[in-house]
């Protein structure tokens, strides 16, 4: 009945000497949030499932100079409470912290949600707006680092060869007067799966009042998360106001017109991400422009 | 396999096959039938146990995964014949209807108190978060949690 082979390697040696052997039906599971419900669904699986949940080297946020560190096994239950995530970057943070109930954050990891590679996956588009890399490690030993944008196919799919697992996400540390956050919508206000979500990270020193180096990340909008110049361009050289979160809503209106053209979900998501406009907005600037509790 | 962990203060072992879920292996071969399946994908939290001091949803852990873990189950939440006294407030409160999603609300609630012993409402809200009741009784849940927090 069981042809199936789980491997738990306890360190990294032991994991690339388990990615050695490994090949197209072999599996890569850490919390098994994801995995385990398609195995089950699926009943039958022939092929080896490499768990990593047991390796401890790879459960940490760390600071170094420029980048922040974080390894592949960390829990979005850690992420969200991470007190250098919520300093470098508090729309991974917020993201993390809105992945599924309180139980998947537990067991769910930072790689799985990147390397399940939905279009709709939460901690994407935070990572993406401050153009966040992934440490790889292959069956042969050897380490590199690619983009998370080369990385993520999307559609559920990634392009790491069979013998190749992340070990570590790293980003840039943004200098104080960067600000981020992160918004989704989802047909409940918790445990949900995205039907839209977004991240911006921009800069903004209150000195001077002005928004310039926005990056806009957009989820659940194409086979995966992507960068939108047009809702960059409504908030570069702005000054924070009411009328500039019309204006940024009219741009992610836009922006789905153009992504989402003659889907049935237009109709919807053209209106509906003008909430999640909001929510970004008063994340972001809730502390200089009034109104931000409707 | 061979499966090693320690449930309910107990030091428990049992063969498990290797895609067998958490779930199934407490059920079946522990005879632990308060863990209960609803969705069998993590969506409605009936499953719930505490694992290493952790709520999660046993429908979505491979029963090895939890090799040399510590569980909690509601079954272990009685202590020498004295009941928790979450269980005390949920009947207190009448927190239970239909009961199925009574052993995941406890399990989640408990979860939340050895973490955070003084939570606020808003917590315990986030806590169950990922429990569905379909007899729609939370707020009667979240009543009994608080109550079970002032006694």
């Amino acid at each position: 009945m069981s042809e199936i082979i789980i491997k738990t390697p306890d360190n990294l040696e032991a994991l690339i000497e388990c990615l050695v052997c490994a090949n197209e039906n072999t599996g890569l599971i850490s919390g098994g949030t994801d995995f385990v419900i398609q195995l089950s669904q699926r009943k039958r699986y022939r092929g080896t499932i490499i768990d990593l949940s047991r390796i401890n080297d790879l459960k940490y946020v760390k600071e170094d100079k420029d980048v922040i560190r974080i390894g592949s096994g960390t829990t979005l239950t850690d992420i969200s409470e991470n007190k250098l995530i919520k300093k470098y970057l508090p729309s991974l943070s917020q993201a993390a912290g809105q992945v599924g109930s309180t139980q998947i954050r537990n067991r769910g990891t930072i790689a799985g949600n990147i390397g399940n590679a939905s279009p709709c996956a939460d901690t994407i588009p935070p990572l993406m707006s401050v153009g966040a890399s992934l440490k790889i490690v292959s069956g042969e030993g050897k380490i590199y680092e690619k983009t998370i944008d080369e990385v993520v196919i999307g559609s559920g799919r990634n392009n790491l060869k069979f013998d190749e697992a992340i070990v570590e996400i790293v980003f840039p540390k943004l200098s104080n007067d960067y600000i981020s956050a992160f918004a989704k919508l989802g047909t409940r206000k918790a445990v949900t799966i995205s039907k839209i979500n977004a991240a911006v990270a921009l800069k903004y020193s209150p000195k001077e009042k002005l928004i310039e180096d926005a990056k806009v990340y957009l989820g659940a909008l194409g086979p995966k998360s992507f960068r939108s110049e047009i809702v960059e361009e409504a908030l570069n050289n702005k000054i924070p106001s009411k009328e500039l979160l019309k204006y940024f809503s009219k741009a992610l209106t836009k922006q789905v017109d153009i992504s989402i053209a003659g889907r049935s979900s237009q109709v919807y998501k053209r209106e509906a991400i003008k909430g999640i406009g909001h929510d970004i907005f008063y994340k972001l600037f809730g502390n200089v422009v009034p109104g931000g509790d409707s | 396999m061979k499966l090693e962990f320690i449930v309910n203060d107990k030091h428990e072992i049992i063969d498990v096959y290797p895609g067998e879920r958490l779930l199934d292996a407490l059920r079946n071969k522990l005879g632990l039938t308060s863990v209960k399946e609803g969705c069998g994908e993590g969506e409605c939290g009936a499953c719930t146990i505490i694992m290493d001091g952790a709520a999660v949803t046993s429908c979505t852990i491979l029963a090895m995964q939890a090799k040399g873990k510590e569980i909690i189950t509601t079954e272990g939440l009685e202590k020498s014949g004295e009941l928790d006294i979450l269980q005390e407030s949920f009947m207190k409160n009448g927190a239970i209807q239909c009961g199925y999603c009574t052993p995941g609300m406890l399990m989640s609630s408990k979860a939340l108190l050895i973490k955070n012993p003084n939570p606020t409402k808003e917590e315990i809200k986030r806590a169950i978060e990922g429990n569905l009741c379909r007899c729609t009784g939370y707020t009667k849940i979240i009543n009994a949690v608080l109550d079970a927090i002032e006694r």
